[in-house]
């Protein structure tokens, strides 16, 4: 599958990014989780609910630890190529995907920011097509808006209703 | 323009025909009941209908329709003012069904989907007169003739006089007497006597008080052979006949014609219903194969719009549904001259079957998690769970090696068509530039046996996603640079 291996990468502070928003889940997971034990035997809960509880408990602690090691394969498996005619990403960790965009197809491009990603001058674009929609998580601000310029510039240069 | 008086006594009918089943069950057989539900809900179910009823009224006061040269404008009044125009070019496809309603009045409805999604999507004509309709229809069908026309030149303005849809374009199909015979029996139509003969039974065990009496009828029945052979023969002959007829009011009218631009498909005998697509605005094809329909070497062809399709019993985008292979393969290149369908397809490597295999089946998975917790006894025999699992597995691994057997594919100029699925197979059929997105996966497992999945995007009302799993990497390879080919080619044009 080398020759499918596209030329850009996200900016290198997506791991960084990646990891400080998902601890932030995950902190706030387990404050409802502590939350839930105590509710559990404060107001006598059934047995089936400890069983509950204590499943959540062990797949958030299992998605915890995964959140560790995530974000550095997703970074490697994150790419994505621009020309005039197509747009091509692919990203996936466990299930590779390569997906190509035709610029004619393209019908808006979204940029966005939250504050985590702002610290790091890091923005988010979304491309959405006639049927679906594909995002690119993480560049570099500069990089971000240039490529969204580009992006709509290609897009507007051929746009004909099939 | 305002809509048809008629469409009031149309959309009343409408509301009494599916309001039905609920007024019975609340006030007749839940009519004694005093449980909150019940009793709240004839509140409710009044409300409802007065209201639908002022809405039905006030909105065939306040709602009319226009159009000019290149679109329709409808206008709503009734509690918010709302505007909507629609361009003739955006009409993916026109459906119109004539009720048994309709006729009684020579009248029929009409309705012109679009490829947007919302509110105001299509348009629809509950009542509307033959010719209006008709005129309607060429209205949309002439600007885009035009249009595509006047890109190269712009002269022809006087539209055509409207026709008689009936004699518009050539025939190509209408089911001969054989063909419907073979459907019939392809879609075991005769199976139709067992809920008639259960109704029957039911009517006939009221009118029957005594049950002794006719049970000893039963017993001299089963003595006398000859009396018993005839009453299953004559069984047999009337399942076969009700099946027939069955067929032949579904199926017998059916009529495919086609002018140069448009595809017009007309079924039904009671209810009927014509289906008319622009040839450019086919965004594929799907040829679908039941295993009965396999086994006769029949297949159903369906044209793939980007417009909604409403489902009915029959699937009204659908050419006929048992064409046999051949006059299949023949009637859409005659249709559809710029599809030529390669009868030489590339099929799977080993490979593909083992990663189709070994892929972990979730379905049996949860199923046999959820039979080996429960236990359901079946039969009083308590080992049934594992069988049951057993029997589900083997399902599976069939249909896993038929998806191997039946999958074939091919890519040829602008077209790609593939074969994929078990023990309903399909053809699907596409252009280049009808595809609007391509995306190749790969999991861990296909990793392995270095096959990877590929699927393409097609416009429909909810896209079309077509997936061909485990092809081996030198197809993707290939699909890849074939759709990337794709624009150099628009741009040579444009």
């Amino acid at each position: 599958m080398e020759h499918l291996a596209l030329e850009n990468k996200l900016s290198p502070a997506f791991f960084k990014a990646r990891l400080i928003s998902e601890s932030i889940g995950n902190v706030i997971g387990f404050i409802i989780l502590i939350g839930l034990f105590w509710m559990k035997g404060y107001f006598n809960w059934p047995e089936w609910a400890d069983w509950l509880v204590i499943g959540a408990f062990v797949i958030h602690c299992i998605g915890t630890f995964w959140s560790f090691i995530e974000p550095k394969f997703l970074y490697q498996s994150w790419g994505y190529q621009l020309d005039r005619e197509f747009l091509q990403i692919s990203h996936g960790v466990l299930k590779k995907e390569w997906v190509t965009v035709p610029m004619t197809k393209v019908q808006s491009v979204t940029t966005s920011q939250g504050p985590i990603m702002k610290a790091y001058q890091l923005r988010g674009i979304k491309v959405e097509t006639m049927g679906s929609s594909h995002s690119i998580p993480a560049l570099d601000e500069q990089v971000a808006l240039e490529l969204r310029e580009r992006l709509a510039e290609y897009a507007k240069l051929k746009d004909v209703e099939e | 323009m305002r809509y048809h008086p008629l469409t009031i006594l149309f959309r009343i009918y409408q509301l009494v025909r599916n309001s039905f089943v609920l007024v019975l069950f609340l006030f007749v057989i839940k009519g004694q009941s005093e449980f909150w539900l019940f009793e709240y809900g004839r509140y409710a179910l009044i409300a409802v209908i007065i209201w639908r009823i002022i809405y039905i009224f006030s909105s065939w006061f306040t709602e009319t329709y226009q159009w000019d040269d290149h679109s329709f404008h409808l206008r709503k009044n009734v509690f918010v003012k709302q505007t909507t125009t629609i361009a003739f070019s955006k009409i993916q496809n026109v459906t119109s069904h004539t009720t048994i309603f309709h006729k009684l009045f020579g009248y029929t409805s009409i309705t012109f989907e679009t490829a947007m999604d919302g509110i105001d999507d299509s348009i629809t004509f509950d009542f509307v007169s033959k010719q209006h309709a008709t005129f309607l229809k060429e209205l949309a069908q002439n600007h885009s003739k035009k249009s595509t026309v006047n890109d190269v030149e712009e002269k022809e303005s006087t539209p055509t006089p409207a026709k008689e849809p009936e004699q518009k374009g050539v025939i190509y199909f209408t089911p001969s007497k054989r063909e419907l015979v073979r459907a019939s029996f392809t879609s075991l139509s005769f199976l139709i006597i067992i809920p008639i003969i259960t109704k029957l039974y039911e009517y006939a065990a009221q009118l029957l008080p005594n049950p002794e009496q006719y049970n000893g009828l039963f017993y001299q029945l089963v003595e006398n052979k000859l009396l018993l052979f005839i009453i299953i023969v004559a069984a047999v002959l009337i399942a076969v006949i009700l099946g027939l007829i069955k067929t032949f009011t579904r199926y017998g009218k059916y009529k495919i014609s086609a002018t140069d631009t448009h595809i017009f498909i007309k079924k039904g005998m009671m209810n009927e219903s014509h289906f008319t697509i622009e040839k450019s605005k086919v965004q594929g094809l799907e040829f679908q194969q039941s295993m009965m329909k396999r086994i006769f070497g029949l297949v159903e062809v369906r044209l793939i719009s980007a417009g909604k399709i409403a489902e009915d019993s029959v699937s009204v985008n659908s050419l006929y549904p048992f064409l046999s292979m051949q006059r299949a393969y023949h009637l859409v290149e005659t249709l559809l001259p710029e599809y030529s369908l390669e009868k030489e397809m590339e099929r799977l490597p080993l490979a593909s079957l083992y990663s189709k295999l070994f892929r972990p089946s979730w379905i049996w998975l949860i199923a046999t998690a959820c039979l080996a917790y429960f236990k359901p006894a079946f039969l009083q025999i308590q080992s049934t769970w594992w069988i049951v699992s057993l029997l589900l597995f083997i399902l599976v691994v069939v249909s896993r090696v038929l998806d191997y057997v039946n999958t074939q594919y091919t890519i040829a100029n602008d077209q790609i068509q593939w074969w994929h699925g078990g023990f309903t197979n399909q053809l699907f059929v596409t252009k280049k530039r009808k595809v609007i997105e391509i995306c190749c996966s790969q999991t861990l497992l296909q990793k392995i046996w270095n096959v990877a999945s590929v699927s393409t995007m097609n416009r429909s009302s909810t896209p079309r996603v077509e997936v061909i799993d485990d092809v081996p990497l030198d197809f993707l390879k290939k699909l890849t640079a074939w759709y990337a080919a794709h624009d150099t080619q628009m741009n040579k044009r444009a």
